[in-house]
């Protein structure tokens, strides 16, 4: 574990390296986040609450959003690059689980985000904008865990698309669609207060509403016991789930991999 | 015959921006940014007449790139002047650069995606090459650098050796009437490399294409040109003909000799003397300033009986390193 | 001209037949750019179902907004391309071959750089909001209107090849400029795909006077809209979008022609 562990240091080190491109990063974000604020200060106009959801409320949602995806960072070039570059094989020789390796390596970056882009980002949304309090020490720790589930999930996702690099020429193109899905329908770009009711029935189903919305209500301490019980079970469902399809993805890329030769 | 480039005191002066480390640093550098000057070509001289074959040699960082770069009209120059084939041209860029083709050995100009042939067609336009012309040269390229089993295969497939072939084809197109190779044999297999000087010779000489030719490997310039100018640290250290770099730098021989019998204590005055046990062979280095090739020989027959004996001159390589590292000095 | 052309169709010829080698993969590629750029329209859709406007904008208004942004944009990376990455030119040493080709500097890498994939990716989209909203928010064409459409599409994108032929002369001077283009550029256009009037004043005045994003898309769409928020500008700014192009675009011409002799080709 020490060992995986270290691959996290490592990336986290390395990114402190860059000093302009850091306070660039701040801004980015910061700049994103008023974007958001201002549309939906303008969808809001006069009205305090719109379907018993407070302007606060939808501020802290982005903001949460904001920061999950600077938490959920994955490096989803790592495999085609490897297997272009022709290293894949030296890199399975090594005596390491290359999977787990990718994602201490990813959950670095993701850690080092959060403590050094999202945190300073937040304190200075907090200033202009109304942010929402925790709701409490055990939602708080609640929020964590299904942070980290969901980045689990995400994590697999993204995996499973990238192991088709073994057969595909680029997987740039179905990254990038997968993630506009994934955004979407997780909440990412719109509160899942407001996403029609058609969809969210359809969505309750899937992993994704517990990837971005379920941190949020549980951070504004907005689900009952059932409600967080049946969320984490979705979660840990669809991570066993993944992990199997994965492990398939994986396999079959590699036998494919040592009968044509890296 | 013509002059086709003159150089006279040419000069030019990078500023290099001194980094300083840490965050007061990274401010530091950003708000009162600190700089030196290394002069990378310093009032260098030379003119080449239509039709020759030079080779530029000169360590990593000696100011050939530079120099090219600047007879190319790719850099200004801050002193001196320049003139190729009656241009300025770095002031007559677009007029001046149809008339000469650069080969860069470590910059391609063929699309990777694409064969040879899709991007001549673009180089063809660029150059608005006359279809004529264009077809013509297209097929005594291909015939010779043997380019015919690869000229519509993608550029991916290719070995560097091809790839190299295909660029010195592309940069010959437009028929232009001076040549710079910059280093267009590096990373190549001996057959490749061998193929590469076989046509740049051919070529000047049916063309009278005048050339310039920068390279590490001192092969290429004894295969292809007859005039060597070497440059260091700025500086022409030397110009003049290949056989004269040797004869006018390096006053070292060598003697070689096969002896009977081997008196132990041999000393000659001014040589350095090494004996090998097994075969017998006796090696006898000196500098013909101090001692004269005649007197040690005289002095190796007077005490021993010599089966065969031979005088060496060092190799073309270790002159230049000698020449580079400044245990020989030129002027 | 018919030179120029002849040459701009030599380049578009073998810049598609490259991205098209792998046929497959330069079609999910576009498709990708599509979804990408559709992601937050669809989110700004799905959020309009509840809330009916924006500053008084209905949802068919903002896609007669956004296809401004993705048309001009779509253009741009045809003519702009080399310019906006124009760093790694440099750093890779392909200007050098640009400077040894006899033809002008900038002609080159107006004409050469083009992403056509990604063009297709965002025209494509642009187009598409263009048809959908064009008719439903009563837009009556006629020679003057489409004059003035298209005028102001080339303004849009001359606007936005001003900002980076800008960029691209400072690269002359500092080398690096990704960190610059991430804050004027792609910064401001995050701002600039929605109504400007949304934002506090100090936004505003950046998307007018400094990256004057504002006549790329929300000035020119109030020419066709009248939309109440425009009452807080002057009118006149509605009719300017081409001359700001052409003005900008002389202006960046200039200094990068004034900037080019300060280039220092990078060694090996």
């Amino acid at each position: 574990m020490d060992r995986y562990l270290q691959f996290a240091v490592i990336r986290f080190k390395s990114k402190t390296a860059y000093r302009f491109d850091y306070f660039l990063g701040i801004l980015n974000s910061l700049l994103s986040f008023v974007v958001y604020y201002s549309i939906y200060k303008a969808l809001y106009g006069d009205a305090q609450s719109i379907d018993g959801v407070s302007f606060s409320m939808v501020t802290t949602s982005f903001l949460i959003s904001l920061g999950l995806s600077s938490a959920f960072h994955k490096n989803e070039m790592f495999l085609q690059d490897k297997i272009k570059q022709g290293t894949i094989a030296n890199e399975l020789l090594k005596p390491v689980n290359f999977k787990l390796r990718m994602l201490f390596e990813d959950a670095g970056e993701g850690a080092f985000n959060v403590v050094f882009n999202f945190l300073p980002t937040a304190l200075i949304a907090a200033f202009f904008a109304s942010i929402s309090a925790p709701s409490g020490a055990v939602n708080m720790l609640l929020c964590i865990a299904s942070v980290i589930l969901g980045y689990i999930v995400l994590w697999q996702i993204s995996f499973i698309v990238q192991c088709l690099s073994f057969r595909l020429f680029s997987v740039w193109g179905l990254v990038t669609i997968k993630n506009v899905v994934i955004n979407i329908l997780a909440g990412a770009y719109i509160p899942m207060w407001f996403m029609p009711e058609k969809i969210r029935s359809i969505l309750r189903f899937t992993p994704f509403e517990s990837i971005y919305f379920m941190p949020v209500q549980l951070y504004l301490g907005q689900l009952g016991q059932w409600e967080i019980l049946f969320g984490f079970l979705r979660q840990i469902a669809w991570i066993g789930g993944l992990y199997i399809i994965g492990e398939l993805c994986w396999r079959s890329g590699i036998k494919r991999l040592v009968i044509q030769g890296g | 015959m013509e002059t086709m480039i003159s150089v006279e005191d040419l000069s030019k002066t990078f500023k290099i921006q001194r980094r300083s480390t840490g965050f007061a640093g990274a401010v530091k550098n950003i708000f009162h940014p600190t700089y030196e000057y290394k002069k990378a070509v310093d009032g260098i001289s030379f003119s080449i007449k239509e039709g020759e074959m030079v080779g530029f040699i000169g360590p990593n960082g000696a100011g050939k790139s530079t120099t090219v770069k600047m007879l190319s009209g790719i850099l200004h120059p801050d002193g001196g002047s320049i003139n190729v084939a009656g241009y300025i041209p770095h002031k007559q860029r677009k007029e001046y650069v149809a008339n000469i083709g650069v080969v860069f050995g470590q910059k391609s100009q063929i699309s990777w995606d694409l064969s040879p042939l899709d991007s001549y067609e673009v180089i063809k336009h660029i150059y608005r090459i006359p279809e004529k012309l264009y077809k013509d040269n297209l097929e005594r390229y291909t015939e010779l650098l043997d380019m015919k089993d690869f000229i519509d295969r993608p550029v991916r497939q290719l070995s560097l050796g091809q790839r190299m072939r295909a660029d010195i084809a592309a940069a010959l197109l437009h028929s232009p009437k001076i040549v710079f190779f910059d280093e267009p044999t590096i990373g190549i297999d001996v057959v490749g490399k061998d193929k590469i000087r076989k046509f740049i010779k051919t070529l000047n000489e049916t063309d009278n294409i005048t050339m310039i030719f920068t390279t590490h490997d001192m092969q290429d310039i004894e295969q292809t040109c007859q005039r060597l100018i070497i440059i260091d640290d700025g500086k022409k250290l030397y110009d003049g003909s290949l056989e004269n770099v040797k004869t006018d730098c390096v006053s070292t021989r060598i003697i070689e000799a096969e002896v009977e019998n081997m008196p132990s204590g041999l000393d000659i005055e001014n040589t350095q003397i090494t004996h090998d046990e097994s075969t017998g062979k006796l090696t006898v280095m000196f500098d013909t300033d101090k001692i004269s090739t005649s007197d040690v020989m005289t002095a190796l027959m007077s005490t021993h009986s010599i089966k065969d004996i031979s005088i060496k001159e060092p190799g073309i390589d270790s002159v230049i390193r000698d020449i580079y590292e400044g245990r020989i000095k030129v002027g | 001209m018919k030179d120029i052309l002849s040459l701009f169709f030599a380049y578009a010829r073998s810049g598609l037949k490259s991205r098209f080698q792998y046929k497959v993969d330069a079609v999910v590629v576009i498709f990708a750019v599509f979804f990408r750029e559709a992601g937050g329209i669809i989110a700004m859709y799905l959020a309009l179902q509840k809330f009916g406007s924006i500053n008084g904008w209905s949802i068919d208004e903002l896609l007669f907004l956004f296809s401004l942004i993705f048309i001009t944009y779509g253009i741009f990376i045809v003519f702009f391309m080399a310019l906006r990455d124009f760093s790694d030119w440099i750093k890779h040493g392909d200007f050098d071959r640009v400077l040894l080709r006899p033809r002008g500097v900038l002609t080159q890498l107006v004409l050469c750089g083009a992403d056509w994939l990604a063009a297709f990716g965002h025209g494509t989209l642009g187009l598409v909001l263009l048809i959908i909203s064009a008719n439903r928010v009563g837009v009556e064409w006629n020679v003057q209107t489409v004059l003035y459409y298209l005028m102001c599409v080339i303004g849009g994108v001359l606007i936005q090849g001003a900002v980076f032929l800008t960029f691209s002369s400072i690269t002359f001077y500092v080398l690096e400029t990704n960190s610059l283009k991430e804050i004027f550029y792609w910064n401001m256009r995050k701002f600039a795909i929605y109504p400007l009037s949304i934002y506090n004043k100090f936004i505003q005045a950046i998307l007018i006077f400094v990256v004057p994003f504002a006549f790329v898309n929300y000035f020119p769409a109030q020419f066709f809209l009248q939309k109440p928020d425009m009452a807080a500008y002057p009118a006149w700014f509605m009719f300017i979008t081409p001359i700001v192009g052409i003005v900008l675009y002389l202006a960046a011409y200039a200094f990068w022609r004034f900037s080019l002799r300060f280039y220092k080709s990078t060694g090996n």
